[in-house]
């Protein structure tokens, strides 16, 4: 027994300091990161970035070194700094050949962003259903949630903590009559009433196909989504931009990027060569011509620019992540919102 | 074995009446706080503000148990250690080690009493208002601190029985150390899938106060 | 005879600082043994190591036989144990403390011998022992040993606190319970009067050994305190070591010896230093005591 106490002690002792020692370490020594923010200008068919640079303080240069003023950044990224150029009425009428309205771009610009942590959570599985089309500029949030069962869909009432069976059963019979097979195996929605629009939500069935539920006049509205051959979907996103271009965002078991465009539900394979949601963090800056994908792992941010209308790779580049923290053992990490050792 | 678990009973008889009052009450208060909530805003809101934010809504809770398990090993041990009283302890007719293990017995048992009797409360009014998923999720959150409460009580048992001053700072220290692993993330369920070896751990760490147990035997002193 | 405790060739050190070194000593059945020194001789430091709270550098102690430091439980259920300051559990209450000892030494309790000593105390059965005076303490403490009736009793500085009517009552009950029933008793005294009443042998320390250990009425009858005239000029007299502590006051020699007055004589006479008025005196054990470890 003593020995077993002795042993135990020493043990607790060597997680300790496996534990404490890069921790004191890291807390010490550790440096901010050193990734620019970076976007792709399609003027210059090159990426800016914009950063602080030791003893130059903020500086903002292309790949080959060039550096740029804050203004000419600004008429190098107008879509990003649209408000700037308005403001200093340097505005263009046409970027790259297309006419714009600063209304019109700030309509098509948006910024997309997740990280690993926000997938490896635990999250209460369940889920408001708005009303998309209420006849109402601002949505709403419903009196009910759902949660999806091995057998069907469930409304429960909040306000009494009770389901709503007849609910329940419209929509289970709904999403049966489309060939759903019961349980999801995963479910991505927005369910925020600040924003423009609801398209409700993106669900992967049991067996791997994809399906769009909504609610529409408080009736469920289904729509399989044709996939092509093959494609193995393994995260969803869903994205209700203001442009109402895409529907959502896809990744498959390859790790692969696609976009489901919104109406036509087709989807397409993008040219981001690997974005892996459990491990990797994504930030999307996109416009009307063209996206800025930053994809960060652990090692590396690799930054793409892809082309507005056919998500096609224009450009790519990747810089090194310094690894600032030692090896050993610890209990939280940057990539989930769990606590658990790991060495 | 009643003989042993008396002692321990009136010595701790007044403290466990107070812990058990005091943190049902810190656990009633969280519902009540809860309660008006729901009276004012209603219950959808609380189901969306827990669906939208890491929020459990009984955060309150969280250094509750805690501090009742490291009073409840002074309130048990600072005594046996007062003027060397362990040597009467130790002198009965009765296994050194298993002697201490039920001390500790007794403890941990009086804490999982106090600390059921919070999550009978807890449970029965929030399942009245919330969905299984959810009042789950707060019970599941709580359960890493109620878990600290068992671990403190373990382990400053451990500091309190040690006989020199040197090593019961260096066993305070390794003690806040491990306790810290129990605060590490403010999110919900972070704690889910390390919880049963964490649990496992905390049992496990009522060995400690072997070592202690045979210093104090050896008649090590300051 | 049988012995009741055993210890061989004990060596102890606190830090760096040696308490003594190859002490052994036994203790036969039936006997009642006092251990006297003078403070800092380490007689708290013997009963803790017989008690088991302390694991000498060296040597062995044997209980019954046993190696204290792997004593069986049942084997202390008759050792009877009264530490330092006579400390019991001061959250109990004097009936709540009976209580709880009586169940460890089933078939053994003497419930009786307990309450009557409390009731000789004046203080209410429902009383916390932390509210009670020190002597009331210290009865509680022997009350409980004597209820628990071991056949070996150890006793750390017995008389503390103690009334002097109460340590006179005590000391001889102790003696006729022993007597009486063939106990075996170790203790030790800061009054070196009781111990007088009560001891039939005695281990005399200074620091680091064992200066003498005899049944007290061979010490009181052997050891004797001699003096004597000397000259004026004579300031110190080349005695060897049979004579302990031999001091000059005032022209007058004080010395203790074991040897015979006759033995003493021829001694002297052999220092060629001229004496007179050469005197031998029979010693109280207290006497003894100071003659042996001197009064510094």
């Amino acid at each position: 027994m003593i020995r077993f106490s002795k042993l135990f002690f020493c043990l607790t002792i060597v997680l300790i300091l496996l534990w404490q020692l890069p921790w004191c370490y890291a807390f010490f020594a550790a440096k901010p990161s050193k990734i620019p923010f970076t976007l792709y200008s399609g003027i210059s068919g090159d990426f800016i970035s914009m950063g602080q640079v030791e003893g130059k303080g903020m500086q903002r240069r292309n790949q080959s070194g060039q550096v740029y003023t804050q203004e000419q950044t600004d008429s190098l990224l107008p879509f990003f700094y649209v408000r700037q150029l308005v403001s200093d009425e340097r505005f263009p009428d046409t970027i790259m050949g297309v006419a714009v309205t600063p209304r019109k771009v700030q309509q098509t610009n948006f910024s997309f962003r997740v990280n690993a942590s926000d997938i490896n959570a635990a999250k209460v599985p369940l889920y408001p259903l708005m009303e998309s089309l209420s006849g109402r500029v601002d949505l709403i949030m419903p009196e009910d949630v759902f949660r999806i069962t091995a057998n069907g869909i469930e409304f429960v009432r909040m306000k009494s903590n009770s389901v709503d069976e007849g609910k329940s059963r419209q929509f289970t019979d709904a999403l049966i009559k489309k060939d759903f097979r019961f349980p999801a195996r995963r479910l991505a929605g927005n369910p925020t009433a600040r924003k423009d629009y609801d398209e409700g939500y993106l669900i992967l069935d049991d067996e791997g196909k994809l399906f769009h539920l909504k609610q529409v006049k408080s009736r469920p509205y289904v729509r399989a989504i044709a996939l092509p051959e093959r494609l193995n979907i393994n995260y969803l996103f869903i994205t209700e931009f203001s442009d109402r271009k895409t529907l959502g965002f896809l990744t498959d078991t390859q790790n692969c990027f696609y976009v489901l465009n919104n109406k036509s539900y087709e989807v397409i394979k993008t040219g981001v060569a690997s974005y892996n949601p459990e491990t990797d963090g994504i930030t999307i800056f996109g416009n009307l011509i063209d996206w800025t994908v930053c994809v960060r792992t652990d090692e590396a941010a690799t930054y793409y620019a892809l082309a507005a209308n056919d998500y096609s790779l224009i450009n790519s580049f990747s810089l090194k992540e310094e690894a600032s923290t030692i090896r050993g053992l610890h209990f939280t990490s940057s990539d989930d919102k769990f606590v658990k050792p790991r060495f | 074995m009643n003989a042993i678990f008396y002692k321990e009973w009136i010595k701790t008889r007044g403290y466990l009446l107070l812990a058990f009052v005091t943190t049902l009450g810190f656990a009633g208060y969280a519902m009540l706080r809860l309660n008006r909530v729901v009276g004012l805003k209603g219950a959808e809101h609380l189901w969306e503000v827990m669906l939208a934010r890491d929020t459990v809504f009984v955060e309150m809770l969280e250094y509750i148990p805690l501090l009742a398990g490291v009073l409840l090993a002074l309130v048990q041990f600072v005594p046996e250690m007062h003027r060397k009283c362990l040597k009467l302890t130790l002198h009965l007719p009765y296994p050194q080690l298993r002697m201490v293990n039920l001390m500790l017995c007794f403890g941990l048992l009086s804490l999982l009493l106090c600390f059921v009797a919070n999550y009978i409360l807890m449970f029965s009014y929030l399942q009245a208002v919330l969905a299984t998923e959810l009042y789950a999720r707060v019970l599941l959150t709580a359960l890493p601190w109620y878990l600290a409460g068992f671990a403190a009580y373990l382990l400053i048992s451990w500091v309190c029985i040690e006989p020199t001053w040197k090593w019961r700072v260096l066993n305070l220290l390794i003690s806040v150390l491990l306790l810290r692993i129990f605060f590490l993330s403010p999110a919900p369920e972070a704690y889910n899938a390390f919880l049963p070896w964490l649990a496992l751990y905390t049992l496990l760490t009522a060995s400690l106060s072997w070592l202690s147990i045979a210093r104090f035997k050896a008649g090590i002193q300051d | 005879m049988e012995k009741i405790i055993e210890c061989k060739n004990l060596t102890h050190y606190y830090g760096k600082r040696l308490i003594y070194e190859n002490l052994s000593f036994s203790v036969p059945k039936g006997s009642i043994m006092g251990l006297l020194g003078k403070n800092g001789t380490g007689k708290t430091t013997t009963i803790n190591i017989l008690s088991g709270y302390l694991q000498p550098r060296e040597g062995e102690c044997r209980i019954f036989g046993e190696d204290i430091r792997q004593m069986k439980p049942s084997t202390r259920r008759n050792i009877g144990l009264l530490i330092e300051g006579h400390v019991q559990y001061q959250f109990m209450t004097i009936r709540e403390i009976e209580k709880f000892y009586s169940a460890f030494y089933p078939g053994q309790w003497r419930k009786e011998a307990y309450y009557e000593l409390m009731d000789k105390l004046k203080v209410a059965p429902g009383q916390r022992i932390s509210r009670m005076s020190c002597g009331q303490r210290s009865q509680v403490a022997l009350g409980l040993i004597l209820a628990q009736n071991p056949d070996l009793l150890v006793l750390d500085d017995f008389s503390l606190g103690l009334d002097p009517g109460y340590r006179r009552l005590f000391v001889d009950y102790l003696r006729d319970y022993a007597r009486s029933e063939n106990k075996t008793v170790f203790l030790t005294s800061h009054i070196i009067q009781d111990m007088e009443r009560l001891v039939d042998d005695c281990i005399i320390m200074d620091y680091g050994r064992i200066l003498i250990q005899q049944p007290v009425r061979q010490l009181l009858d052997t050891l004797h305190r001699y003096t004597c005239g000397l000259p004026e000029s004579c300031k110190e007299l080349p005695l060897d070591a049979d004579f302990y502590h031999p001091s000059i006051l005032r022209n007058k020699l004080e010395t203790f010896s074991f040897l015979s007055p006759k033995e003493v004589e021829t001694r002297l006479k052999a220092t060629q230093v001229p004496y007179t008025d050469l005197k031998c005196e029979t010693l109280t054990l207290e006497d003894a005591f100071i003659g042996l470890t001197g009064k510094y």
